[in-house]
């Protein structure tokens, strides 16, 4: 070990930092720069440095309630999408052939869809006169139509459809690359289905639920257009706080605050998955 | 006769018996009406090609693949329909199939988890296995810093900890290099002696399955062709598919043309060559006769067939020399000799003699 650090040639750019560059390069304009502005505005008040955008967005109780209500989105949309998208993403890697293309298109086919065709769709099947009162009603399940559409159940429910791809497609990879062979062994000695899931299944899983999980928190705390497109002004969000912010009040050093506080919660998220998985990856043991 | 002969002995004596597995995947038939019985203690080995079916029939046996049609019976008990969890047959896996995410220890105690064995209990029994495949100094190590043979070793430990009734073995030697293969080849047959467990051993590596089991059972295409001792399968193999699949031999067709009580004789290419057997005259046959049995020279005693052949050529393997003789396909021949004698080269004619009793004789295909 020393001794090849004492060996080793000083470092050079290799192959693989100059691949990176262009990213790395493009990612600067397009992302840290902005960044850096949006940090910049958060602490420029009319007069000079200020904290005063931050001082709003964490002291005030309408602020701090948006913030709630975001990081709720955020958690029920991911157990859900979880709880949908785990079984699913075995089904997707186990199933073959047609099957296996099929599942493929069920999963995925929501996302090369428009957002505001899909926020159409809804409203066709969840309006008082919609598909879905009009089934209830003749199943005889309902007596008179249920209001759907603008509640949260609805926003809910499209934030899973929108958002559960991101869930998936993660799990999936890991997945498909598990050895089938080592829930065998398991049982082989004895374990159950259920030890087998816990003990062998689960573990392995673990790297594709944590980028899944991770992913989806973070898109779905800061959604902006689902929850927009179906609550309108009813339920806000973080990122539609920022957007009247930025848009209808002018109030720059507001937005970039709430711009930021978003940020953290998301960089935290992102960070300790990263965290997670390279605790995952490395075997125990020496 | 060939008391060596496919030995069906289902619901007697064995330990393990599968009566008439059959199994399809789709159009292709892998297990064909199948029946193999083994004792309590034995080491079989089930040799044959790749794509023989030789992983499926573990599988069906361990309880990890259900076959259409069939029985298997352990200690008398049928266990066709039980789950693989409840059958207690351990499985060395092919490539092992360790737990990335255990470590030696933890692998090894899987099994005793599961099962609900009680810490103060499992910890000896761990212990206990991790000394019986000297791996006591890795315990705490991942599996992923382990060798290939330790990894092996881990496998056998793991599916032993639990005392099962039944051990099934799948190539556990073919990731291993040659030098490897053949120390653990012999500690795994004294370990599993040590052990006194009956245990099936899958390989399609004939020399090891002639070093490390009780029995071999040579399988082709989804059926059991001989089931016999190494020197029984060697010295009196059932077909054809046998003879060729174990060991190399001469092979002559001819033509049976006279028959005596017990021993007939067939004209061939190297000319009449006398055979223990019972024929009809005219029946077209294959007569077979193994490189080491033949000798040179006409004057061996008792060695009533004399043939003369031309040497194709000479390959030398240390202690011994093989001649290739030149023949037409089908037939061809192989000869092994203590010694290359002065004088014979590529292109010369040799006397080659045989006893009647070595010579071996199968219909024509
Ligand atoms: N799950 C499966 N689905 C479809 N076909 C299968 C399946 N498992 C095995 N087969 C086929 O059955 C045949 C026998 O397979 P098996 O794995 O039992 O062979 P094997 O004797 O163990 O071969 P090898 O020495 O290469 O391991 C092969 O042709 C294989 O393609
Ligand atoms: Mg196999």
């Amino acid at each position: 070990m020393s001794a090849t650090a004492l060996t080793a040639p000083p470092r050079r750019p290799d192959g693989l930092t100059l691949l990176v560059l262009p990213a790395l390069a493009f990612l600067g304009v397009v992302f840290l720069l902005p960044l850096l502005l949006l940090l910049w505005s958060s602490i420029r008040g009319p007069g000079g440095f200020s904290l005063n955008g931050y001082a709003r967005v964490l002291g005030d109780a309408y602020y701090l309630q948006v913030m709630l209500q975001s990081l709720q989105l955020g958690l029920i949309t991911t157990g859900g999408a979880l709880l949908l998208g785990y079984p699913a993403a075995f089904a997707l890697a186990r199933a073959r052939g047609y099957a296996q293309v099929v599942l493929f298109a069920l999963i995925f086919l929501p996302l090369t869809v428009s957002i505001i065709v899909k926020s159409f769709g809804w409203g066709i099947v969840l309006r008082r006169d919609g598909i879905l009162n009009w089934a209830m009603e003749n199943l005889g399940l309902i007596e008179r139509p249920v209001r759907m559409i603008f509640t949260e159940g609805a926003l809910y429910a499209g934030m899973i459809n929108v958002f559960l791809p991101f869930m998936v497609l993660p799990i999936f990879s890991v997945v498909r690359m598990m050895d089938t062979r080592l829930p065998d062994a398991a049982a082989t000695l004895g374990a159950s289905p259920w030890f087998r899931f816990t003990r062998v299944t689960l573990p392995l899983s673990l790297p594709g639920v944590v980028a899944g999980v991770s992913i989806t928190f973070s898109l779905a705390v800061s959604a902006y257009v689902t929850p927009s497109l179906l609550m309108g002004d009813r339920f806000m969000t973080m990122s539609m706080v920022m957007a009247k912010a930025f848009l209808n009040l002018r109030d720059w050093q507001l937005g970039a605050a709430m711009a930021t506080v978003l940020l953290a919660v998301a960089i935290t998220v992102v960070v300790g998955a990263a965290w997670l998985q390279k605790r995952l990856a490395t075997p125990r043991g020496s | 006769m060939r008391d060596g002969g496919v030995s069906v002995g289902v619901g007697a004596a064995g330990h393990l018996a599968v009566s008439g597995a059959t199994k399809r995947f789709g159009a292709a038939l892998v297990l064909d009406d199948l029946s193999i019985a083994v004792a309590k203690g034995e080491f079989v080995s089930l040799l044959g090609p790749s794509g023989c079916g030789k992983t499926t029939l573990l599988r069906c046996v361990a309880g990890l693949l259900r076959p259409d049609a069939g029985r298997i019976l352990v200690g008398g008990a049928d266990i066709t329909t039980l789950p693989a969890h409840r059958r207690n047959v351990g499985v060395v896996f092919q490539n092992y199939a360790l737990f990335p995410h255990l470590t030696v220890a933890e692998n090894i105690g899987f099994g005793l988890r599961a099962q609900g064995v009680a810490k103060r209990e499992a910890a000896p029994r761990i212990a206990e296995a991790l000394r019986l495949v000297r791996m006591e100094a890795h315990a705490d190590k991942a599996i992923t810093a382990l060798s290939g043979g330790q990894q092996q070793r881990v496998a056998v430990a793991r599916a032993l900890v639990v005392r099962p009734s039944l051990l099934l073995l799948d190539e556990p030697f073919s990731a291993l290099d040659r030098k490897l293969r053949e120390t653990m080849q012999v500690e795994l047959k004294q370990l599993l002696r040590e052990v006194g467990i009956t245990a099936i051993f899958v390989t399609h590596d004939q020399e090891e399955a002639l070093v490390v089991s009780d029995r071999i059972a040579v399988m082709n295409a989804g059926r059991i062709e001989q089931l016999a001792d190494p020197a029984a399968l060697y010295g009196r193999p059932s077909s054809l598919y046998v003879l060729d699949f174990v060991g190399q031999s001469t092979r002559l067709s001819g033509r049976v043309v006279e028959t005596a009580s017990n021993e007939i004789a067939i004209d061939t290419a190297l000319g009449r060559i006398w055979a223990p057997g019972s024929f009809l005259r005219g029946s077209p046959v294959i007569v077979a006769v193994r490189p080491e049995a033949v000798t040179l020279g006409s004057a061996q005693d008792g060695a009533a067939n004399h043939i003369t052949a031309r040497v194709a050529e000479i390959s030398f393997l240390g202690s011994r020399t093989q001649l290739h003789l030149d023949l037409v396909e089908p037939d061809r021949g192989v000869v092994e000799l203590p010694r290359l004698p002065d004088g014979i080269a590529p292109g010369a004619s040799v006397p080659l003699s045989f006893r009647v009793a070595d010579a071996m004789v199968f219909p024509a295909p």
